[in-house]
Order: C-alpha cells, then sequence, then structure tokens
C-alpha cells in the first residue's frame, strides 16, 4: 500500500467515522463539531485529488464560517428542550425514522443503478488534469457553467432576504414572549 | 514530502525549527509587550529578574508549569481540556505556508557510499500551491478553540466571551479575504512566493501612457520606492491590517476578553498551562498576520537596495562552495525578512497600548458597514484598471 493509498483509506475513514457521529451523538454540540471535523476531512480528500483550490474554499466557507454559525447558535439553545422536542411522540418518532428510510433507501438505488461511480475511471481523463486547476475551474465556472452560478447567487440572496423578514416579522430581537 | 529519506527528513526537521520558532518568539513577545506598554505609559514594567528583566520569562514559565491544574465543577471535561491544545493547531499550520527566505539549493555529494541530491530547499514549511487559501483557511478554525473553551467552561462569562469572540471573527473574515482579492488579482497568483517575486526591483508602472518609473530618480532616494504591493493596494493593506486585529483578538478588538464585562472572556476558567496555550494561539495569530502583511504588502523577504541576483553573485564571489553561497544567501534574506516580520509585531503593540477598546456595536458597524463596502470598493476599481490596463 503506497503513501497515497494509506492517505485515502485513513481520510476516509475520519470522514465517515465524523459523519456516523454527527447522527449517532445525542449531544448537539458535539455533532455540530463532528460535521466541521467531516468538512475538514473533505477537504483533505480534495487535496489528495489535486483540487486544491475546492480544497481551501471547503474550509473557508463549510468549516470555518457556516459550521461556526451552527455551533454558535446551538451554544445559546436550552438543549434540554430541544432534545425532548426531538424524541417526543410515538407517530411523528414513526415519520422521522420512515423519512431516514426513504433517503437511505434512494441514495443506495442511486449508487446500485449507476454502477460506474465505484469503477476505475479511464486513463485518459486522469492525465487532462490541468496543472493550475483553480484557473481552469473559474473559467468553467464563468463559461460553461454561468447559469448556475448566477443562479445559485440569486438563491443565496433570496435565502438571506428571506431569512431577514422572517426574524423581523414577529419583533425581530425585541419580541415579546 | 520528498523524494528521498534526507529531503523528508530535512523537511520534519524543518516543520519542527519552525514550530519551535514560533513557540519560542512568545515568551519574548511577552516580554516585549510587557516593557513596551511600560513605556508607553511611562512605567518601569519587568526589570528585577536578570538583565532588562528577561528572566522574567522564565520565571514565568516555571509559574506556570507548576500551577495547580483544576477542572470546573459544571465544565464538560473534554472539551475544557481539548480546547488548549486545539488552540496551537491552526496558527503553526498556517504559518509554516510563509515564505521565509530565498530557497537554496544543495548540490549532488556522497554519503554511506550513494549519491545524494541535488535538493532544492525552501525556507517555509511547505510550498503550496493555493497558499493563501489554504492560510486563511486553516486559520479561520480557530473560532472552534474559542468556542470549545468557551462551552466547555460551563461559565456564562467564558460562554458569552466566545461568542463575541466567534461573531467578530466570522464578521472580520469577510473584510480580510475580500482585501486580499484586489492583490490576488494583480499578481495573478495564490501563490504567496510568486507574490513576492513580483514585488521585486523598482517601483516601475505603465498606467493610461503615464510612466513612473523610480529607477531614474538620482541618487539613493531611489530606494525609498521599491516595487512593492504597498504602492498599488494602500487600502487593501489598511483594511487588511485593521481585520487582521479583530481576527487574533487583539485591542482594539479583544471584546472577548473585556475584562470589564466579562471578567476575562472565554478563558475566564482557565490557569497555568493551558491558560498559556491560548495566548501561544494568539500570538501565532499575530505572527501570521504579521508575515502575511510582509508577503503582500513589503515585499516579504526582500531588500530594496539589494536583488537575490546580485546576492547570489556576491556571495559565490566570496565563498568557493555554491551550497555554502546559497545558505549564506538565504541567511541575509531571512534576517530581511525577519526585521520586518518583527516591525510588524511590534505595531501589533503599538496598537494594544494606545487605542482604547471598541463598543460591540461600534465593532459590528466597522465590521459590516465600513471595512467591507471599502474591500468591495477596492476590489471593483482594481479589477476594473486591471481590465482597462491588460
Amino acid at each position: 500500500m503506497g503513501a497515497d493509498a494509506f492517505l485515502f483509506w485513513f481520510l476516509a475513514f475520519v470522514v465517515v467515522a465524523a459523519g456516523l457521529s454527527v447522527v449517532l451523538v445525542k449531544n448537539p454540540i458535539y455533532s455540530a463539531l463532528s460535521l466541521a471535523m467531516t468538512m475538514v476531512g473533505v477537504s483533505a480528500l480534495f487535496v489528495t485529488l489535486g483540487a486544491y483550490f475546492i480544497a481551501g474554499v471547503q474550509v473557508i466557507v463549510y468549516a470555518g464560517a457556516v459550521m461556526v454559525l451552527f455551533v454558535m447558535v446551538l451554544m445559546l439553545f436550552d438543549l434540554k428542550a430541544e432534545t425532548q422536542a426531538f424524541s417526543r411522540g410515538k407517530i411523528t418518532g414513526g415519520i422521522k425514522i420512515a423519512t431516514v428510510g426513504l433517503l437511505l433507501g434512494m441514495v443506495i438505488t442511486t449508487i446500485i443503478s449507476a454502477g460506474g461511480i465505484l469503477s476505475e475511471p479511464p486513463a485518459q481523463e486522469v492525465a487532462q488534469l490541468p496543472a493550475d486547476s483553480s484557473k481552469a475551474l473559474g473559467v468553467l465556472l464563468f463559461t460553461k457553467h454561468i447559469f448556475g452560478f448566477e443562479a445559485l447567487g440569486v438563491l443565496l440572496l433570496v435565502i438571506a432576504i428571506g431569512t431577514v423578514a422572517l426574524a423581523r416579522s414577529k419583533g425581530g430581537t425585541h419580541a415579546e414572549h | 514530502m520528498g523524494k528521498d529519506i534526507f529531503e523528508i527528513l530535512i523537511n520534519g526537521i524543518k516543520l519542527v525549527v519552525i514550530f519551535l520558532f514560533m513557540v519560542q518568539l512568545v515568551p519574548i513577545l511577552v516580554w516585549v509587550e510587557r516593557r513596551g506598554s511600560a513605556f508607553i505609559q511611562n512605567r518601569f514594567g519587568p526589570n528585577r529578574v536578570g538583565p532588562l528583566g528577561l528572566m522574567q520569562l522564565l520565571a514565568d514559565a516555571v509559574k506556570f508549569l507548576t500551577k495547580e491544574d483544576f477542572l470546573p465543577g459544571r465544565a464538560i471535561k473534554f472539551l475544557f481540556y481539548a480546547a488548549p491544545v486545539f488552540a496551537l493547531i491552526p496558527g503553526a499550520v498556517a504559518y509554516c505556508a510563509i515564505p521565509m527566505s530565498v530557497p537554496f539549493s544543495i548540490e549532488a555529494f556522497q554519503m554511506f557510499g550513494q549519491n545524494w541530491g541535488p535538493y532544492l530547499i525552501r525556507i517555509q514549511g511547505y510550498d503550496i500551491g493555493v497558499g493563501i487559501v489554504f492560510i486563511l483557511g486553516v486559520s479561520s478554525l480557530a473560532a472552534y478553540t474559542i468556542l470549545m473553551a468557551g462551552w466547555g467552561s460551563g461559565n456564562k462569562f467564558s460562554l458569552m466571551g466566545a461568542m463575541r469572540a466567534s461573531a467578530q471573527i466570522i464578521s472580520y473574515e469577510l473584510a480580510l479575504g475580500l482585501s486580499i482579492v484586489g492583490i490576488i488579482l494583480m499578481y495573478g497568483t495564490f501563490n504567496l512566493s510568486e507574490m513576492i517575486h513580483h514585488q521585486e526591483g523598482l517601483l516601475k508602472f505603465n498606467f493610461l501612457g503615464l510612466g513612473v518609473d523610480a529607477s531614474l530618480i538620482p541618487g539613493p532616494f531611489k530606494y525609498l520606492f521599491p516595487n512593492w504591493g504597498i504602492f498599488y493596494q494602500p487600502l487593501a493593506f489598511i483594511l487588511f491590517f485593521a481585520a487582521t486585529f479583530a481576527e487574533s483578538n487583539r485591542l482594539p478588538f479583544d471584546l472577548a476578553e473585556g475584562e470589564a464585562e466579562l471578567v476575562a472572556g472565554f478563558h475566564t476558567e482557565y490557569g497555568g498551562f493551558k491558560m498559556l496555550m491560548f495566548f501561544i494561539g494568539e500570538y501565532a495569530h499575530m505572527m501570521i498576520a504579521a508575515g502575511l502583511c510582509t508577503t503582500f504588502f513589503f515585499g516579504g523577504y526582500l531588500i530594496p537596495f539589494w536583488s537575490v541576483a546580485e546576492a547570489q553573485a556576491f556571495m559565490l564571489d566570496l565563498l568557493s562552495s555554491p551550497t555554502l553561497a546559497g545558505i549564506m544567501v538565504s541567511l541575509i534574506f531571512f534576517i530581511s525578512y525577519l526585521l520586518k516580520f518583527l516591525f510588524f509585531l511590534w505595531v501589533f503593540v503599538w496598537v494594544r497600548w494606545t487605542l482604547p477598546r471598541f463598543r460591540y456595536d461600534q465593532l459590528m458597524d466597522l465590521g459590516w458597514k465600513t471595512m467591507l463596502p471599502w474591500a468591495l470598493a477596492n476590489t471593483m476599481i482594481t479589477a476594473f484598471v486591471i481590465y482597462i490596463t491588460a
């Protein structure tokens, strides 16, 4: 087993273990911290693929900003009440488990029917990987995928405005309880 | 890693040396901070132990190591102990990516009946193609250590301090990231070594037929205008430098500590060596900020009046072995880097003891309503200028 293979299996183990602990750990704070660990692990996997820029952005955006906000907000909650709210009720519990089962079935079906994901890529595709992948990525984003890129930007703007509107509609920080 | 055992060994030693360099600089910086603050405030500072009070650091270290290790009653043990250890990691990992001198080459040689080399040794922990993205990403992980400490202490003052710190770090990260986009656009690379390479020589550019060439100035005054980033991106420098103060939780942005309101913020419950590790983390962030400022805006390790090629020729003349000459050149440029680097660290100390702390709403206003728009404007103007001149 070479250094690359060892690195891949090690990182894969870390990512899967951290991902599992996101759903298996009871305390939401530990879940969120495990999710951050998963993000860092995925970014390290991007590095082993030679996609340095995506790896860096993955850490900056997801691990460094989004998950920090998650952890911060979670720490402000009354966690005991949240745990009860989540585990209470037999009917809603059944619906939750059914939803998870549906999602799992979808994922497994996709993996089985796609088939090609787990097989070796053809050799010439690997050779075509450009040396300066961040430049190639930028060119691709602003030419071929410009519509998706702009649409995502608009979507994020809508989300930001919607969040502010929702938060203010009930009186914002000055709401009376 | 390296292509054979010799190079792997050298790279491993380099990482250890850089980490020790950072950790050993901390007590000296603490001394500079205490003596400097005394100097600014017309006091004496620590001057009893050893010459100039320098041995005070040693006494402090012994004190920190021998203090009682305690766990607050409501603390979460794992997070409480993990936080100070994690505080060291982002700073140390990120600093290793900053180039500190000219790389030197070791010629092929024979050892243990085997042929080795030639090697090119870089004076940095590792050379990453997307250097600046890597540094920003890794150092942004520091927010977790503060959150872990605040939550793990089981103390409301700690938690309040942690909340403030992470909100502040996220807010200022935007201004910080945007302020260097102009620099990245101008040099067209993420790689720090290439950025330094672009800053070689004297100020020379052409803008809409208006040519500026500093080498035409007679006398030694021309060396006052090297081809450094500060002359192209002065606004970016101000924004970047201000944002790094917020990122490293230093005055005037140290609301996370705010001793008048929060006792000591996120490290209220920490004492002894655990407290010292947070200290080292904070100083590591200062070092990253100082190193990046030097690299982006002040030519990194370059010397304005002595180019790398000239220095190499001079040393080759003086010394017979090219390897030895290369090491000497690296050493000279390392000293040049160190001077600039230490100057910026001194500015951090200087500002801390000059400016009062901001109020929280002022801090957020400054970050979101002043620095972010200016950074955006700087980015757009830079992009526009590059577009019309290219």
